[in-house]
């Protein structure tokens, strides 16, 4: 999962748009847009982890955004000790060629102190969008882990695993909330590029115009592939 | 078992004295677990729940599984507004500094059982 193959992959695949969201960690995003260029457009985002074990998906404007964001989530987690990558496996950053940079020492693979409405605040705090994970899955999604969708969040859309099927009855279940369902892969490896993915009614591969999207305003809207 | 009794036998600390004094529902069974859904699912009507999750859904869960009262482990503590919320829903709350384990044995130590017992 280098920035290089992973734009080659999902080129290969077809994609306009990706965004890069490591688990509790904005780390990677800007190497990866760097080595996307104008090829395709990457969104630095964020997989973060909440005191429920909840996870949510928060993409950001920019990689700086992000980066921000990063620092505040990152502060809530301990260190990695010794023998943390024997387990959870390497916390590599890399550079836009794919060489490693740097390693992270924080435990990136454990629950941060914030809780959901926590995590959401301070995703928009940084200008970014805050997406519900793969709500159908029994471990890790917020329905999973708190019983009923908490609407009060404040969520910006609902993100189903690859799972379950666009146009589906399963897909209908989940379309309550009055948030646009989004599809999305959750690649953690090369192969899973391009498993699920949304079609988003815009103007141009951006930030912006996806939150346009996610509201459904001047046009624009999320859709399926 | 009566809910103050179990409180006092266990050392648990009593979030809402409106709720629990003088209730006199005898409490047969337990559930302990940290996932929500799984709560909603096999949690016994009447029964108390044992968890570590302080989140506001802990009392909606509750209240649609019919629960009794609810023990927070590891002396996790809700909010004011989860507090409240469980008092309109006539759900007691406690807290203890103990670990799920340790408290589940000794509620099934006292004669509270699980679903399948």
């Amino acid at each position: 999962m280098t920035p290089p193959a992973i734009v080659a992959r999902a080129l290969a695949e077809g994609l306009g748009m990706i965004a890069v969201c490591d688990h509790n960690s904005a780390g990677n995003a800007a190497a990866v847009q760097e080595a996307a260029g104008t090829h395709l457009a990457v969104l630095a985002g964020m997989e973060i982890t909440t005191a429920e074990e909840c996870h949510v998906i928060a993409l950001f404007p920019d990689a700086e955004a992000a980066q921000g964001a990063g620092a505040a989530v990152g502060a809530t987690l301990g260190q990695a000790d010794d023998d943390y990558e024997t387990f959870f496996g390497e916390q590599r950053i890399l550079a836009a060629d794919g060489s490693e940079r740097a390693r992270e020492t924080l435990a990136l693979a454990t629950s941060t102190t914030l809780d959901v409405d926590a995590a959401v605040r301070l995703i928009h705090s940084h200008g970014g969008l805050a997406i519900a994970a793969h709500v159908d899955r029994r471990s890790f999604g917020v329905i999973g882990q708190l019983g009923l969708f908490p609407t009060a969040a404040g969520f910006d859309a609902v993100e189903l695993s690859r799972h379950i099927a666009p146009r589906s009855a399963d897909e209908a279940r989940f379309a309550v909330h009055g948030l646009p369902l989004v599809h999305s892969s959750d690649a953690h490896y090369l192969s899973d590029v391009g498993t699920a993915r949304t079609l988003v009614h815009c103007a141009r591969p951006t930030f912006d115009e996806v939150a346009l999207a996610l509201r459904g305003a001047r046009g624009r809207g999320v859709g399926h592939a | 078992m009566k809910l103050e009794d179990i409180a006092r036998e266990l050392g648990l600390i009593e979030l809402t004295p409106e709720v629990s004094a003088g209730d006199e529902a005898e409490i047969e069974r337990g559930y302990a677990s940290d996932l929500l859904s799984d709560v909603l699912a096999h949690a016994p009507e009447g029964g108390v729940l044992v968890t570590l999750q302080v989140h506001l859904n802990v009392i909606a869960v509750a209240s649609h599984a019919e629960l009794a009262a609810v023990i927070f482990a590891g002396d996790r503590r809700p909010d004011e507004d989860m507090r409240a919320k469980a008092v309109a829903e006539g759900i007691a709350l406690f807290v203890s500094p103990a670990d799920t384990f340790d408290i589940v044995g000794r509620l099934y130590a006292m004669g509270i059982q699980g679903t399948h017992a």
